[in-house]
């Protein structure tokens, strides 16, 4: 099952799929480390405005158009 | 003098690592965008004179937004004698994407393993010896909370900036990528004037990614038609 970040609540944790975006998205995210495979946690989540999430270690903070882009499958699968 | 360049991802220690340096007082805070008016300092080792410039903090030198190109036109323009590479020891794999944009762009880059005592208290264990040589560049374990390394940085810096050497090390980009990119350098190649400013490679590269900046400059070229032709 995929979903957009978005769609996560905070303490929530999914490994990133893909990144749904133009080419200039999809690099600015990988150069700040989101690239298909990684793990990510939502820390903070303003829904539905923006959230801080937790990237190899650093909390960035994403808006929630952002966060609809990015494409994950989320960690406690319940299907 | 030798001029010294500061460079790094945020929140790696940079400004820290920059008041060890320098023994300035600058206080050393978290402010999103907070180094982004240049920040110079004197350091004094071995009789040498060295001017140290702190960079903005930066993931990667594309042309994005503001921080990212100063910290890029000082590497390109003022080409300062050494670059240290700030990166997080505990988060190397992150941070070594910047590291390769500056060899890249031929940058006599020195990196200092900063806060190394982090990395080894969660268990990472870093072959520095390898990384120096996969990379071609001195690298130097730091914590510049207690200033661990910092002689050893100097010592690194004076034989960098002694040597003068660029690049050593290539990133390639498979097959299909190399030929596009020989074929702008060459035309690059033929303007002596951009190819005496840019590392051709890199300039080459930049051209394909389609990086805005870089496309102003080659549209002043003479033979913009001739380097813009690959890829139309």
């Amino acid at each position: 099952m995929r979903m957009p970040l978005a769609m996560l609540n905070e303490k929530e944790e999914a490994t990133v799929v893909e990144v749904k975006g133009g080419k200039g998205l999809v690099r600015r995210l990988s150069e700040l480390g989101l690239t298909p495979g990684t793990k990510v946690k939502i820390l903070f989540s303003n829904s539905p405005g923006p959230a801080v999430i937790d990237v190899r270690g650093s909390k960035i903070a994403l808006g929630r158009g952002l966060l609809m882009k990015i494409f994950v499958k989320p960690e406690a699968e319940t299907y | 003098m030798i001029e010294v360049a500061l460079i790094g991802n945020p929140n790696v220690g940079k400004s820290l690592l920059f008041n060890d340096l320098t023994g300035g007082k600058a206080h050393v805070g978290n402010w999103p965008g907070k180094t982004v008016e240049k920040k110079e300092g004197i350091c004094r080792y071995k009789g040498e004179e060295i001017k140290i410039v702190d960079l903005p903090g930066t993931y990667s030198l594309t042309a994005h937004s503001i921080d990212e190109l100063i910290a890029r036109d000082y590497i390109v323009k003022e080409k300062p004698d050494v670059v240290i590479d700030i990166v997080d020891a505990s988060n190397l794999e992150r941070n070594l994407y910047l590291t390769l944009q500056l060899l890249e762009l031929e940058a006599n880059v020195v990196i200092a393993l900063n806060k190394y005592d982090i990395a080894k208290s969660l268990g990472y264990r870093i072959d520095v010896d390898e990384l120096s040589r996969i990379l071609g560049v001195r690298v130097i374990p730091t914590v510049a909370t207690t200033k661990e390394g910092i002689d050893k940085l100097l010592e690194a810096v004076l034989e960098a900036a002694r040597e003068k050497k660029r690049r050593k090390v290539t990133i390639g980009y498979g097959k299909a990528a190399e030929k596009l990119i020989s074929r702008v350098e060459r035309t690059i190649l033929k303007d002596k004037d951009l190819s005496s400013r840019y590392p051709t490679r890199w300039l080459a590269i930049k051209i394909l990614e389609g990086d805005e900046e870089i496309l102003k400059e080659v549209e002043k070229s003479r033979f913009r038609n001739e380097i813009l032709e690959v890829i139309k």
